[in-house]
């Protein structure tokens, strides 16, 4: 097939995605397409309908549509070229990029290639919950999408399966078209979603979330009929004899997402376990030259506003690199005490942000990046939880050596 | 009395313990900026929440259009509010930030529409 | 009005199915009864996926006589039917000298049985054929393969409907009398006549034996669970590995089967069960998989599991004698004239499928000519897979129909046309897990989380079925109450 040569190429027009078209455009640069496999750009904004985006970015609240239109109106105002109905099927090392479209398969030639596909939910199956099959199980985010994108009605007793806030969320939304959400359950001791959606969607609505319990046995085997839950010990096994049988007719999986990198697979890049996404040095390129990722297919962001703001930080890399004048990053990071640290290599030649996220729920803690055992950078969290992602900031003029650098997260 | 809050203005979160006489703020610590003193002035007196939800749309390229208020109402009228704006249907074109309720319930907010809806076999809004 | 027909099949699964498609070379007027809403809704979806080279079975046995015939014949069946298949061998692997013995005994009753292609295996010769593989050695047999049941019952089927065999869904055989020289059946609330009556229900064929009057058998419900896994690892596992079987179980043991899509799956379990369809999987069995599966294959981890399922063996023989209790396949002229009674169908069920129909058919023709049906095309085609072609194949497809070019699940690359041929196919689809079975959309990774309500969009459409009428799998396995908001 006759690949098409293009400067750069968008897989993804969701807030990542758009974000960097926009920042490269705002730079000067013209020969760009974004790659859609949806109808329309946008993202999983799109049925995200409650407010409460974009604080940190526009200073006002604004429900997801209307955040994603701030990217979508300029985009459409600017002529930016994104194919939509086209999905990415093919990724090389080379960059050769394959999508599919109703006119036919478009290839491409890149120099650059930037990955904004985004995230995946995880399943019943990932998680194996004993019991039967019956219909009524739904991701937390495809129950949205028939609701909030296709009218359709899920259930009437709902029970949800984690704290995640896409579940709370979607607690409240079922609660406020009717249904009766019965409970939600979270099998770590302490919650996985935001402080504020437990008080708004829950408490305001008198829905008890219960921490280190799970759902150990699905009844039901024509539609869901009932469900189990059970108590767990400190290594979240269900402890015998605290079963308790509630029956509803739904049950919401809320219980984690997973960065959608099967293309980044397929173009050879290499993946960390901790974040499931890719490796980036501190330009978010990939161990591949000349493809970068950001937002939550790099790893799993707590808010929007940190997608497109690390996609702009992207954009910005992807134009040096375009120019030929990126630096070389030999410095390996990692975490201790944190689950993961993004990103995984940095120059040391200019100042960095790294993203982190705590493993357990922390009052008074210090995160401090540590080179040739000595504590280069640090900074105090008052409070710090797994639910939010935090940052570190390392100046420039602080590196020691080319050593591998340890992110260490520490109660105070 | 000593109560804790946590404050939703933000994604912050804040934790805040409040101490109120009367249903007066005396006290209030653990907010990491003066809105948090605010929200919770405001809880001890009359919690007010924003909600999102939708309408339907007729003829349009989407069956529904999300909206929400242009402000907080009052807690306890949420159920109220979201049962009047269901009683109300567009008809497409919608434009993103058309009103699609005045003064909802008479508590000076107004319901508008978060995206544009185009007309069915045209383009998506 | 009772619906007439000269013959009446009892059961859609791939038995049913073959019996239809093999009767359908012959002037008769078939009708199948199915209880489920679709086809795939019992035994036939929910087992290993193996072409069986007929080493397990007893000499002489109707099970290895079939099971070897339909491993023989299965070429030329695939061929016809369009079936996705591939002759890969298998490894039963052993690790002491006992199992060394038996796996000697296995080898030497394949044979018995005329299935070629045995050897003996040792380290060196397993690294070859599967390097993730443990084991000591191992029994190879070449003629084993994998086959996709799904598209197998779907061919038959379909083959059968487009010779003129009519598929009735939904509905569950209720009554069977017998009236002067025919039968009456009462299935979904109609009324069928029938000069012939075939027995393929599979879990329930001891009660509609007992409703034709041949009573005595029971069939003891023996569940198996299965691990799906991710794709990813699918490279690792190039041919079935079995363990050692405990024929005292009547299972094959826990075993590492890749499928033609490219997964594998672990599984499955054997374990005697009270409800005939208790679909369930248990935390007991889940551990039990994991932890027999890594033994002969290291490479199991949490983070490849896509899903778990379970299947129904319908065993006769029970969980005190267990083992096999070769199939029954008989007609019983003094207790139900016309009739053929096949019960206890489990494995090597799916690889024996069409001899067992010829059976059928040679039992019929015992006491009634059979005239040809000048008008039978033994050929079906599946649609063209997108994912399989090459890119220039690919722009073909969609230069043809721009339906290819919609990518509805992204897991599997399944486009649109592949998921509205599953829709207008001769047998349609009218479930999501019907669309699931036969185009592979939703059985990805990610479970449909992205094209689940795309194909639930389509199915209505395509359907007519309003939402509250769409069903996820069985009778009562409802999706939605409808609009969140009434229009």
């Amino acid at each position: 097939m006759k690949a098409a040569a293009k400067k750069i190429v968008i897989i993804g027009a969701g807030p990542a995605g758009l974000a960097a078209a926009l920042r490269l455009r705002d730079r000067g640069e013209r020969d760009i397409v974004l790659l859609e496999r949806e109808r329309e750009p946008g993202g999983i904004l799109r049925q995200c309908i409650h407010d409460g985006f974009g604080l940190t970015r526009f200073g006002e609240t604004l429900s997801g549509p209307e955040y994603a239109a701030r990217f979508t109106e300029r985009a459409a105002g600017l002529g930016l070229e994104i194919v939509t109905g086209a999905t990415v099927i093919g990724l090389t090392t080379d960059r050769v990029v394959t999508a599919a479209t109703r006119e036919g398969l478009r290839v491409y030639q890149a120099q650059a290639v930037i990955l904004a596909m985004g995230c995946r939910e995880r399943t019943r199956g990932a998680l194996s919950i004993p019991g039967q099959r019956p219909s009524g199980i739904f991701t937390a985010g495809v129950a949205q999408a028939y609701m909030n994108l296709k009218n359709t009605m899920v259930g009437r007793e709902a029970v949800i399966l984690g704290s995640g806030d896409i579940g709370m969320i979607m607690a409240r939304r079922l609660t406020l078209e009717g249904a009766h959400v019965k409970a939600v359950f979270e099998i770590q001791p302490y919650p996985s979603g935001l402080p504020r959606n437990i008080e708004q969607c829950l408490n305001d609505y008198g829905i008890p979330l219960y921490l280190n319990h799970t759902v150990t046995q699905i009844n039901g085997d024509s539609r869901l009929s009932s469900i189990v839950v059970s108590k767990v010990d400190e290594a979240r096994r269900p402890i015998p004899g605290t079963e308790r049988e509630i029956p509803c007719d739904t049950l919401i999986l809320s219980v984690g997402l997973i960065p959608e990198n099967e293309l980044t697979r397929m173009a050879g890049a290499q993946i960390d376990p901790d974040t499931a996404g890719a490796v980036v040095d501190e330009h978010y390129q990939t161990s591949i030259p000349g493809i970068f990722s950001a937002g939550n297919v790099l790893h799993v962001h707590d808010l929007a506003d940190f997608v497109s703001l690390e996609a702009e930080a992207l954009a910005d890399s992807v134009l040096e690199f375009c120019s030929g004048s990126l630096r070389g990053c030999p410095i390996e990071v990692s975490g201790e005490g944190c689950g993961h640290v993004i990103p995984q290599r940095v120059s040391g030649k200019a100042d960095v942000t790294v993203s982190f996220r705590p493993r357990r729920p922390m009052r008074g803690c210090i995160v401090s990046a540590v080179q040739d055992g000595k504590r280069i950078a640090s900074k105090r969290l008052p409070r710090a939880n797994p639910a939010e992602m935090e940052r570190l900031s390392i100046p420039a003029s602080v590196f020691l050596s080319q050593s591998p650098i340890k992110v260490v997260l520490q109660d105070d | 009395m000593t109560r804790t809050f946590t404050c939703i203005l933000c994604p912050n979160g804040c934790e805040i313990t409040a101490s109120a006489e009367g249903g007066k703020l005396t006290g209030c610590e653990g907010n990491r900026c003066p809105r948090g003193r605010e929200y919770v002035r405001q809880e001890l007196t009359c919690p007010m929440r924003n909600i999102a939800t939708s309408v339907t749309v007729r003829g349009g390229a989407l069956p529904l259009c999300p909206v929400r208020l242009t402000g907080p109402i009052p807690k306890e009228e949420i159920f109220r509010a979201v049962g009047a704006i269901h009683a109300v249907s567009l008809e497409a074109p919608v434009r993103r930030g058309q009103t699609v309720l005045q003064d909802l319930l008479g508590l000076g907010v107004d319901v508008i529409a978060t995206r544009a809806v185009s007309v069915l076999d045209g383009r998506d809004g | 009005m009772n619906r007439r027909f000269d013959l009446v099949i009892i059961g859609a699964g791939v038995i049913g199915s073959a019996i239809a498609r093999e009767l359908s070379r012959y002037r008769l007027k078939i009708g199948v009864l199915e209880r489920s809403p679709d086809l795939l809704g019992g035994t036939s979806a929910r087992n290993s996926g193996v072409l069986h080279a007929g080493f397990n079975n007893e000499p002489g046995s109707k099970m290895a006589r079939f099971c070897v015939e339909g491993n023989r014949t299965f070429d030329r069946t695939a061929a016809e039917l369009d079936v996705p298949y591939k002759r890969t061998g298998k490894l039963i692997v052993g690790f002491t000298a006992d199992d060394y013995d038996r796996l000697l005994s296995l080898k030497a009753r394949g044979e018995q049985n005329g299935a070629p292609g045995f050897e003996m295996a040792g380290r060196e010769r397993i690294r070859e054929l599967a390097p993730a593989v443990e084991g000591e050695f191992a029994l190879y047999s070449g003629s084993t393969g994998i086959l996709s049941p799904f598209q197998y019952t779907l061919g038959l089927a379909e083959n059968a409907a487009k010779n003129g065999a009519e598929f009735f869904f939904s509905h569950p055989v209720t009554e069977i009398a017998r009236i002067k020289n025919s039968w009456l059946l009462t299935a979904g609330g109609e009324r069928f006549e029938a000069r012939w009556v075939v027995n393929a229900a599979g879990l329930f064929a001891d009660r509609i034996s007992d409703m034709l009057g041949i009573p005595g058998y029971e069939i003891y419900p023996c569940r198996g669970e299965y691990f799906l896994l991710d794709p990813r690892l699918g490279p690792m596992l190039p041919l079935p590995a079995y363990p050692v079987p405990n024929y005292k179980t009547g299972g094959l043991g826990i075993h590492l089967t890749p499928t033609v899509d490219g997964n594998i799956m672990v599984g499955p379990s054997n374990e005697y069960i009270d409800e005939r369809e208790d679909y369930a999987v248990t935390q007991k069995v889940m551990d039990l998989l994991i932890a027999d599966g890594s033994r002969i294959f290291p490479h199991l981890k949490r983070e490849f599991f896509i899903r778990n399922f379970s299947g129904i063996r319908p065993k006769l023989s029970g969980k005190k004698t267990g083992g096999y209790h070769d199939f029954v396949i008989e007609r019983r002229d003094d207790l139900a004239p016309r009739a053929v009674n096949l019960v206890g169908i489990e494995s090597p069920g799916l690889t024996a499928a069409l001899p067992i129909a010829h059976e059928v058919i040679r039992l019929i023709r015992e006491i009634e000519p059979l005239e040809q049906n000048p008008f039978f095309d033994p050929i079906r085609r599946r649609t063209p897979s997108f994912r399989d072609k090459t890119p220039e194949q690919q722009a073909e497809l969609i230069r043809q129909n721009p339906d290819y070019g919609e990518i509805i699940c992204r897991c599997e690359t399944i486009t649109k046309a592949e998921v509205l041929a599953a829709l207008h196919s001769p047998l349609p689809a009218r479930t999501l897990t019907g669309v699931k079975y036969r185009c592979r959309a939703m059985m990805g990774r990610c479970q449909g989380g992205y094209c689940q309500t795309r194909l639930a969009d389509l199915l209505m459409a395509e359907t007519g079925l309003s939402r509250e009428e769409l069903l996820y799998s069985r009778e009562g396995s409802w999706l939605f109450t409808g609009e969140v908001h009434p229009q």
